[in-house]
């Protein structure tokens, strides 16, 4: 399987050593998609199938924990996976973004490694509940006979 | 400059510095002298605010190739233009702000604004260098000029 992952940061050279970073971490992609913004995000998901979302926090217009909380309250998207690529490492911080339900989250400055883990982490996951939510609804359509 | 504040704040540069950029910096005692820093022209500065109960500024004076250097590293590529430079100084100050600020504002009140960034075609840091909360470090591409403003 390879993933339509979306990059969200204001800044265009963080957004390309993004992409750079997990393309060398070997994440198997099969289309990244690029926002400025948390409103740009919500444009793209509304278009196109995204399988993981990586979002920067501090971003003009709509930052990122209000995309979180847009993502996460629409049942549409609510099961996308996000993760926050963020120089905003407070606890108090933290603690809002997992109250919001992020999935993951990566403090700048960053290694590759990190990101290699904390994605492979939260793909797994993510794969893993999609199977169960199929089990799940094959089992309602069968009752419904 | 309080002596433990002057301590994170060249730590935490050199720290970002060191894993998004590949560059090492050395923090100066003291300022260097203009015949150290008169050929580098042009400079960019990066300029982000901070505001809630703490309140305050930087400023990041790069020279140009300094910062060209620092995008080289961080694209990894040598065909970088003058928008991905001013954006890479700009993301650094993000970087290094935003760090200082998760170790000061633990309880996560205060709001980090927006980077900017900008050439100065003619600026020197003779400009600055009387400023109280100047930080100075040599990179091996020119010094790297930190101004910290309080409140």
């Amino acid at each position: 399987m390879a993933f339509n992952i979306l990059i969200a940061d204001d800044s265009t050279t963080m957004r390309a050593v993004v992409k750079k970073t997990v393309e060398m971490a070997g994440v198997p992609v099969n289309e990244f998609y690029e926002a400025a913004n948390g409103r740009e995000a919500l444009d793209i998901l509304a278009d196109s199938w995204i399988d993981v979302i990586l979002s920067d926090i501090n971003m003009p217009v709509m930052g990122g924990m209000e995309l979180l909380r847009a993502v996460r309250s629409n049942k549409d998207y609510m099961n996308i996976p996000l993760v926050f690529i963020t120089t905003e490492s407070s606890e108090a911080r933290m603690s809002e973004a997992k109250k919001y339900g992020v999935s993951g989250y990566i403090k700048k400055p960053f290694v590759p490694e990190t990101i290699k883990s904390i994605l492979y982490e939260v793909l797994e996951k993510a794969y893993d509940s999609k199977i169960d939510a199929s089990h799940a609804s094959e089992r309602e359509e069968n009752m419904d006979f | 400059m309080d002596a433990k504040i002057r301590q994170m704040i060249n730590k935490t540069v050199a720290e970002v510095f060191e894993t998004m950029f590949f560059t090492f910096l050395t923090p100066l005692a003291a300022r260097p002298n203009e015949e150290e820093w008169g050929h580098d022209r042009p400079y960019i500065r990066a300029s982000i605010g901070y505001s809630g109960p703490l309140v305050g500024e930087f400023h990041f004076y790069f020279p140009r190739r300094l910062a060209r250097e620092l995008t080289v590293n961080f694209l990894s590529t040598e065909a970088v233009e003058d928008r991905q430079i001013l954006d890479t100084a700009a993301e650094v100050a993000n970087m290094a702000v935003g760090s200082l600020l998760g170790k000061w504002d633990s309880e996560g009140e205060c709001a980090l604004g927006i980077p900017v960034s900008a050439m100065l075609e003619d600026f020197t840091p003779a400009e600055i260098v009387s400023e109280s909360g100047l930080c100075v470090f040599n990179t091996g591409s020119g010094c790297l000029w930190v101004v910290y403003r309080e409140g």
